[in-house]
Protein backbone atom coordinates (compact mmCIF):
# COMPACT_ATOMS: atom_id res chain seq x y z
CA UNK A 1 0.00 0.00 0.00
CA UNK A 2 2.66 2.33 1.36
CA UNK A 3 5.16 1.11 -1.84
CA UNK A 4 1.94 2.29 -4.56
CA UNK A 5 1.34 5.51 -2.23
CA UNK A 6 5.31 6.54 -3.03
CA UNK A 7 5.26 5.41 -6.63
CA UNK A 8 1.97 7.65 -7.24
CA UNK A 9 -0.03 4.60 -8.63
CA UNK A 10 -3.28 4.17 -7.22
CA UNK A 11 -5.68 3.91 -9.93
CA UNK A 12 -6.64 2.73 -13.04
CA UNK A 13 -5.59 6.27 -14.97
CA UNK A 14 -1.93 6.01 -13.32
CA UNK A 15 -1.74 3.11 -15.86
CA UNK A 16 -2.03 5.72 -18.70
CA UNK A 17 0.14 8.01 -17.25
CA UNK A 18 3.03 5.92 -17.00
CA UNK A 19 2.48 5.54 -20.85
CA UNK A 20 2.68 9.33 -21.80
CA UNK A 21 5.67 9.40 -24.41
CA UNK A 22 5.18 5.62 -25.44
CA UNK A 23 3.34 3.71 -28.01
CA UNK A 24 -0.41 2.41 -26.69
CA UNK A 25 -2.75 0.47 -27.87
CA UNK A 26 -6.39 1.76 -28.12
CA UNK A 27 -9.23 -0.46 -28.56
CA UNK A 28 -12.78 1.82 -30.25
CA UNK A 29 -16.12 1.35 -30.77
CA UNK A 30 -17.22 0.79 -34.60
CA UNK A 31 -14.58 -2.07 -35.01
CA UNK A 32 -11.76 0.29 -35.00
CA UNK A 33 -8.27 0.49 -33.19
CA UNK A 34 -5.22 2.55 -33.01
CA UNK A 35 -1.94 2.48 -31.89
CA UNK A 36 0.37 6.13 -31.63
CA UNK A 37 2.63 7.70 -29.42
CA UNK A 38 0.57 9.25 -26.31
CA UNK A 39 0.99 12.74 -25.50
CA UNK A 40 -1.96 13.69 -23.49
CA UNK A 41 -5.48 12.09 -21.73
CA UNK A 42 -8.04 13.26 -19.16
CA UNK A 43 -10.36 11.75 -16.86
CA UNK A 44 -12.70 10.96 -19.61
CA UNK A 45 -10.08 8.96 -21.58
CA UNK A 46 -9.95 11.64 -24.53
CA UNK A 47 -6.45 10.45 -25.71
CA UNK A 48 -4.37 12.92 -27.75
CA UNK A 49 -1.96 10.89 -30.38
CA UNK A 50 0.73 11.00 -32.93
CA UNK A 51 2.25 8.56 -35.53
CA UNK A 52 -0.53 7.01 -35.02
CA UNK A 53 -1.88 3.53 -36.87
CA UNK A 54 -5.46 3.39 -37.27
CA UNK A 55 -7.00 0.14 -38.00
CA UNK A 56 -10.50 -0.38 -39.13
CA UNK A 57 -11.97 -3.76 -39.46
CA UNK A 58 -14.63 -4.83 -42.44
CA UNK A 59 -17.41 -7.20 -43.69
CA UNK A 60 -18.33 -6.69 -47.12
CA UNK A 61 -21.31 -9.02 -48.09
CA UNK A 62 -21.98 -10.06 -51.44
CA UNK A 63 -25.34 -9.72 -53.26
CA UNK A 64 -26.48 -12.76 -51.85
CA UNK A 65 -25.61 -12.10 -48.48
CA UNK A 66 -22.86 -14.28 -47.73
CA UNK A 67 -19.85 -12.26 -45.78
CA UNK A 68 -16.46 -11.98 -46.93
CA UNK A 69 -14.13 -13.34 -44.86
CA UNK A 70 -13.26 -9.49 -42.25
CA UNK A 71 -10.91 -7.32 -44.17
CA UNK A 72 -9.09 -4.91 -42.67
CA UNK A 73 -8.34 -1.09 -43.70
CA UNK A 74 -5.11 0.95 -42.62
CA UNK A 75 -5.16 4.90 -42.44
CA UNK A 76 -1.58 6.85 -40.69
CA UNK A 77 -2.22 10.02 -39.34
CA UNK A 78 0.70 12.08 -37.69
CA UNK A 79 -1.68 13.65 -34.89
CA UNK A 80 -4.72 12.70 -33.47
CA UNK A 81 -7.23 13.30 -31.14
CA UNK A 82 -9.76 10.76 -30.13
CA UNK A 83 -12.87 11.51 -28.08
CA UNK A 84 -12.79 9.09 -24.60
CA UNK A 85 -16.53 7.84 -25.00
CA UNK A 86 -15.52 5.71 -28.35
CA UNK A 87 -12.44 3.89 -26.12
CA UNK A 88 -12.51 0.35 -25.17
CA UNK A 89 -9.52 0.29 -23.77
CA UNK A 90 -6.07 1.74 -23.61
CA UNK A 91 -2.90 -1.28 -23.34
CA UNK A 92 0.82 -0.27 -23.46
CA UNK A 93 2.43 -1.86 -26.39
CA UNK A 94 4.87 -4.62 -26.31
CA UNK A 95 8.04 -3.13 -27.70
CA UNK B 1 -18.31 16.58 3.57
CA UNK B 2 -18.25 18.89 6.88
CA UNK B 3 -21.21 21.91 6.49
CA UNK B 4 -20.83 24.31 9.35
CA UNK B 5 -23.16 27.51 8.86
CA UNK B 6 -21.41 29.39 11.39
CA UNK B 7 -20.05 32.18 9.65
CA UNK B 8 -22.59 34.07 7.62
CA UNK B 9 -20.46 36.07 6.00
CA UNK B 10 -20.90 35.74 2.47
CA UNK B 11 -17.23 35.83 1.53
CA UNK B 12 -16.05 32.85 4.19
CA UNK B 13 -18.95 30.47 2.72
CA UNK B 14 -17.99 31.39 -0.65
CA UNK B 15 -14.21 30.32 0.18
CA UNK B 16 -15.43 27.23 1.52
CA UNK B 17 -17.64 25.79 -1.26
CA UNK B 18 -15.19 26.45 -3.53
CA UNK B 19 -12.48 24.78 -1.60
CA UNK B 20 -14.85 21.75 -1.25
CA UNK B 21 -15.52 21.63 -4.80
CA UNK B 22 -11.97 21.84 -5.55
CA UNK B 23 -11.20 18.94 -3.96
CA UNK B 24 -14.77 16.89 -4.42
CA UNK B 25 -14.52 17.52 -8.31
CA UNK B 26 -10.69 17.30 -8.73
CA UNK B 27 -11.72 16.04 -12.22
CA UNK B 28 -12.94 19.32 -13.11
CA UNK B 29 -9.61 20.80 -13.55
CA UNK B 30 -8.57 17.61 -15.45
CA UNK B 31 -11.27 18.72 -17.57
CA UNK B 32 -9.20 22.14 -18.72
CA UNK B 33 -6.49 20.06 -20.11
CA UNK B 34 -7.79 18.61 -23.64
CA UNK B 35 -9.81 22.48 -23.40
CA UNK B 36 -6.74 24.39 -23.54
CA UNK B 37 -5.08 22.17 -25.53
CA UNK B 38 -7.46 22.78 -28.40
CA UNK B 39 -7.52 26.26 -27.46
CA UNK B 40 -4.02 26.55 -28.93
CA UNK B 41 -5.40 24.68 -32.18
CA UNK B 42 -7.80 27.92 -33.14
CA UNK B 43 -7.18 28.99 -36.52
CA UNK B 44 -5.44 25.89 -37.74
CA UNK B 45 -6.98 23.88 -40.45
CA UNK B 46 -8.11 20.67 -38.83
CA UNK B 47 -10.36 17.71 -39.66
CA UNK B 48 -13.10 16.25 -37.23
CA UNK B 49 -14.45 13.11 -38.23
CA UNK B 50 -17.66 12.21 -36.48
CA UNK B 51 -19.45 8.95 -35.06
CA UNK B 52 -21.30 8.78 -38.24
CA UNK B 53 -17.88 8.66 -40.39
CA UNK B 54 -19.00 12.31 -41.87
CA UNK B 55 -15.19 13.94 -41.85
CA UNK B 56 -15.19 17.86 -42.26
CA UNK B 57 -12.16 19.71 -42.64
CA UNK B 58 -12.19 23.83 -42.29
CA UNK B 59 -10.58 26.22 -39.98
CA UNK B 60 -10.97 26.10 -35.86
CA UNK B 61 -12.96 28.74 -35.08
CA UNK B 62 -13.75 28.76 -31.40
CA UNK B 63 -14.31 25.44 -28.99
CA UNK B 64 -16.00 25.41 -25.35
CA UNK B 65 -15.85 23.21 -22.13
CA UNK B 66 -17.50 20.71 -23.72
CA UNK B 67 -15.08 20.30 -26.74
CA UNK B 68 -18.36 21.75 -28.98
CA UNK B 69 -16.02 23.33 -32.30
CA UNK B 70 -16.96 25.61 -34.70
CA UNK B 71 -15.34 25.20 -38.01
CA UNK B 72 -15.41 27.96 -40.70
CA UNK B 73 -14.76 27.54 -44.42
CA UNK B 74 -15.06 23.61 -44.59
CA UNK B 75 -15.09 20.79 -47.10
CA UNK B 76 -16.28 17.09 -46.69
CA UNK B 77 -14.77 14.20 -47.44
CA UNK B 78 -16.97 12.01 -49.69
CA UNK B 79 -19.44 15.05 -50.71
CA UNK B 80 -21.45 12.03 -53.02
CA UNK B 81 -22.50 10.48 -49.10
CA UNK B 82 -23.08 13.85 -47.63
CA UNK B 83 -25.05 15.87 -50.26
CA UNK B 84 -26.44 18.23 -47.69
CA UNK B 85 -23.24 19.53 -46.62
CA UNK B 86 -22.29 21.01 -50.10
CA UNK B 87 -23.95 24.83 -49.42
CA UNK B 88 -22.77 24.85 -45.73
CA UNK B 89 -19.63 26.86 -45.69
CA UNK B 90 -19.31 27.28 -41.71
CA UNK B 91 -20.37 24.85 -39.02
CA UNK B 92 -20.99 23.91 -35.39
CA UNK B 93 -20.06 20.61 -34.25
CA UNK B 94 -21.29 18.83 -31.03
CA UNK B 95 -18.70 17.40 -28.84
CA UNK B 96 -20.05 14.68 -28.16
CA UNK B 97 -20.58 13.33 -31.53
CA UNK B 98 -16.80 13.67 -32.22
CA UNK B 99 -14.90 10.40 -33.02
CA UNK B 100 -11.42 12.04 -33.79
CA UNK B 101 -10.04 14.94 -34.45
CA UNK B 102 -6.86 15.38 -37.07
CA UNK B 103 -4.61 17.50 -36.71
CA UNK B 104 -0.92 18.55 -38.38
CA UNK B 105 2.19 17.24 -36.16
CA UNK B 106 3.96 20.94 -36.30
CA UNK B 107 0.86 22.63 -34.82
CA UNK B 108 1.20 20.79 -31.50
CA UNK B 109 4.39 20.82 -29.03
CA UNK B 110 4.47 17.44 -27.90
CA UNK B 111 6.81 17.88 -25.24
CA UNK B 112 4.71 20.75 -23.33
CA UNK B 113 1.85 18.75 -23.84
CA UNK B 114 2.91 15.60 -22.05
CA UNK B 115 4.50 17.94 -19.13
CA UNK B 116 1.02 19.86 -18.70
CA UNK B 117 -0.60 16.78 -18.61
CA UNK B 118 1.69 15.03 -16.33
CA UNK B 119 1.22 18.17 -14.12
CA UNK B 120 -2.90 17.99 -14.33
CA UNK B 121 -3.12 14.59 -13.12
CA UNK B 122 -1.06 14.81 -10.06
CA UNK B 123 -2.74 18.31 -9.43
CA UNK B 124 -6.20 16.49 -9.94
CA UNK B 125 -5.04 13.41 -7.15
CA UNK B 126 -4.62 16.28 -4.13
CA UNK C 1 -13.12 31.64 -9.36
CA UNK C 2 -10.16 32.52 -12.06
CA UNK C 3 -10.50 28.55 -13.05
CA UNK C 4 -14.10 29.17 -13.79
CA UNK C 5 -13.89 32.02 -16.39
CA UNK C 6 -12.46 29.80 -19.28
CA UNK C 7 -16.29 28.24 -19.27
CA UNK C 8 -17.86 29.64 -21.75
CA UNK C 9 -21.34 28.73 -23.15
CA UNK C 10 -22.04 26.50 -26.55
CA UNK C 11 -19.26 27.18 -28.56
CA UNK C 12 -20.26 31.18 -29.87
CA UNK C 13 -23.32 30.75 -31.93
CA UNK C 14 -25.04 34.25 -31.77
CA UNK C 15 -23.53 35.58 -35.13
CA UNK C 16 -25.44 32.18 -36.92
CA UNK C 17 -29.14 33.56 -35.02
CA UNK C 18 -31.48 34.93 -37.76
CA UNK C 19 -29.48 32.85 -40.47
CA UNK C 20 -30.97 29.93 -42.68
CA UNK C 21 -29.46 26.60 -41.15
CA UNK C 22 -29.26 23.31 -41.61
CA UNK C 23 -29.01 21.08 -38.42
CA UNK C 24 -28.01 17.15 -38.96
CA UNK C 25 -29.52 14.80 -35.84
CA UNK C 26 -28.01 11.66 -33.84
CA UNK C 27 -30.40 9.55 -36.61
CA UNK C 28 -29.60 10.96 -39.40
CA UNK C 29 -32.44 13.51 -39.98
CA UNK C 30 -31.87 16.78 -41.96
CA UNK C 31 -33.78 19.90 -41.09
CA UNK C 32 -33.45 23.00 -42.61
CA UNK C 33 -34.69 26.49 -40.77
CA UNK C 34 -34.12 29.73 -40.29
CA UNK C 35 -32.16 29.59 -36.38
CA UNK C 36 -33.76 31.89 -33.76
CA UNK C 37 -32.46 30.81 -30.44
CA UNK C 38 -30.37 28.66 -28.59
CA UNK C 39 -28.67 27.60 -25.06
CA UNK C 40 -25.82 26.17 -23.47
CA UNK C 41 -26.95 22.69 -24.18
CA UNK C 42 -27.37 23.23 -27.30
CA UNK C 43 -30.71 23.11 -27.66
CA UNK C 44 -32.05 24.50 -31.00
CA UNK C 45 -35.18 26.78 -32.03
CA UNK C 46 -36.06 26.48 -35.57
CA UNK C 47 -38.67 28.76 -37.41
CA UNK C 48 -39.93 27.59 -40.93
CA UNK C 49 -38.42 24.47 -40.43
CA UNK C 50 -38.44 21.52 -43.32
CA UNK C 51 -37.00 18.59 -43.19
CA UNK C 52 -35.35 17.30 -46.06
CA UNK C 53 -34.41 13.81 -47.48
CA UNK C 54 -31.71 13.25 -49.62
CA UNK C 55 -30.66 10.11 -52.01
CA UNK C 56 -27.46 10.57 -53.85
CA UNK C 57 -28.17 14.11 -55.92
CA UNK C 58 -32.13 13.74 -55.34
CA UNK C 59 -33.84 15.58 -52.68
CA UNK C 60 -37.06 16.09 -51.00
CA UNK C 61 -38.53 19.04 -48.55
CA UNK C 62 -41.80 18.47 -45.64
CA UNK C 63 -42.68 21.35 -44.19
CA UNK C 64 -42.51 21.62 -40.07
CA UNK C 65 -43.21 24.75 -38.67
CA UNK C 66 -41.42 25.70 -35.83
CA UNK C 67 -39.15 23.37 -34.09
CA UNK C 68 -37.59 23.00 -30.72
CA UNK C 69 -34.48 20.49 -30.68
CA UNK C 70 -33.02 19.27 -27.40
CA UNK C 71 -29.60 19.45 -27.44
CA UNK C 72 -28.61 15.73 -26.84
CA UNK C 73 -29.96 14.75 -30.61
CA UNK C 74 -27.73 17.34 -32.47
CA UNK C 75 -25.10 16.47 -34.57
CA UNK C 76 -24.31 19.56 -36.08
CA UNK C 77 -25.29 23.18 -37.39
CA UNK C 78 -24.38 24.46 -40.07
CA UNK C 79 -24.78 28.51 -41.55
CA UNK C 80 -26.23 27.44 -45.82
CA UNK C 81 -24.75 30.20 -48.14
CA UNK C 82 -27.22 31.07 -49.65
CA UNK C 83 -25.48 31.96 -53.03
CA UNK C 84 -23.32 28.76 -52.76
CA UNK C 85 -27.50 26.82 -52.44
CA UNK C 86 -27.93 27.88 -55.76
CA UNK C 87 -25.38 26.25 -58.04
CA UNK C 88 -25.46 22.89 -55.74
CA UNK C 89 -25.87 20.42 -58.90
CA UNK C 90 -29.44 18.75 -56.02
CA UNK C 91 -32.13 17.88 -57.94
CA UNK C 92 -35.89 17.84 -56.40
CA UNK C 93 -37.97 15.40 -56.57
CA UNK C 94 -41.04 14.16 -54.85
CA UNK C 95 -40.96 12.80 -51.00
CA UNK C 96 -41.98 9.76 -52.44
CA UNK C 97 -39.93 9.01 -54.61
CA UNK C 98 -36.88 9.90 -52.55
CA UNK C 99 -38.57 7.94 -49.63
CA UNK C 100 -38.79 4.69 -51.85
CA UNK C 101 -35.18 4.60 -52.85
CA UNK C 102 -33.92 5.67 -49.23
CA UNK C 103 -35.86 2.38 -48.03
CA UNK C 104 -34.83 0.25 -51.07
CA UNK C 105 -31.27 1.10 -49.67
CA UNK C 106 -32.17 0.89 -46.07
CA UNK C 107 -33.06 -2.73 -46.43
CA UNK C 108 -30.20 -4.12 -48.21
CA UNK C 109 -27.96 -2.15 -45.18
CA UNK C 110 -29.61 -4.06 -42.50
CA UNK C 111 -29.51 -7.32 -43.72
CA UNK C 112 -25.35 -6.34 -44.58
CA UNK C 113 -25.47 -4.84 -41.10
CA UNK C 114 -26.58 -7.98 -39.06
CA UNK C 115 -24.83 -10.35 -41.18
CA UNK C 116 -21.81 -8.11 -40.58
CA UNK C 117 -22.27 -8.01 -36.68
CA UNK C 118 -22.73 -12.08 -36.31
CA UNK C 119 -18.84 -12.06 -38.23
CA UNK C 120 -17.45 -9.01 -35.97
CA UNK C 121 -19.09 -10.19 -32.83
CA UNK C 122 -17.07 -13.02 -32.62
CA UNK C 123 -14.07 -11.52 -33.11
CA UNK C 124 -14.30 -9.69 -29.80
CA UNK C 125 -16.13 -6.25 -31.39
CA UNK C 126 -19.04 -4.44 -29.81
CA UNK C 127 -22.29 -4.42 -31.14
CA UNK C 128 -22.25 -0.96 -32.60
CA UNK C 129 -25.90 -0.57 -33.49
CA UNK C 130 -27.47 1.40 -36.29
CA UNK C 131 -27.00 4.95 -37.12
CA UNK C 132 -27.60 7.10 -33.88
CA UNK C 133 -26.67 4.42 -31.52
CA UNK C 134 -22.96 4.96 -32.55
CA UNK C 135 -23.03 8.38 -30.62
Amino acid sequence: MDDAANSGISEPLDLVKLSLGERVFIKLRGDRTVTGVLHAYDAHMNVVLSQVEETIHIVDVTEDGNPLPPRIEKRNLEMLFVRGDGVILISPTQQ
Amino acid sequence: MNIKIQDSTHSTRYIDIYITQRTFDASQLFIMLIFSFFKTLTDQVITVELKNDLSITGTLKSVDQFLNIRLDGISVEDPERHPHMLAVKNCFIRGSVVRYVRMAARSVDTTLLEDATRREAKEAKK
Amino acid sequence: MDALIPFTTSGSLVDLVDKKVLVVLRDGRKLIGVFRSYDQFANFLLEQCIERIHFKFEYADKDIGVLLVRGENVVALGEIDLIAEDMVPLQQVSWSQVEEKINEDNKRRERDHTIKDKVLGSMGFVNDGREGDAY
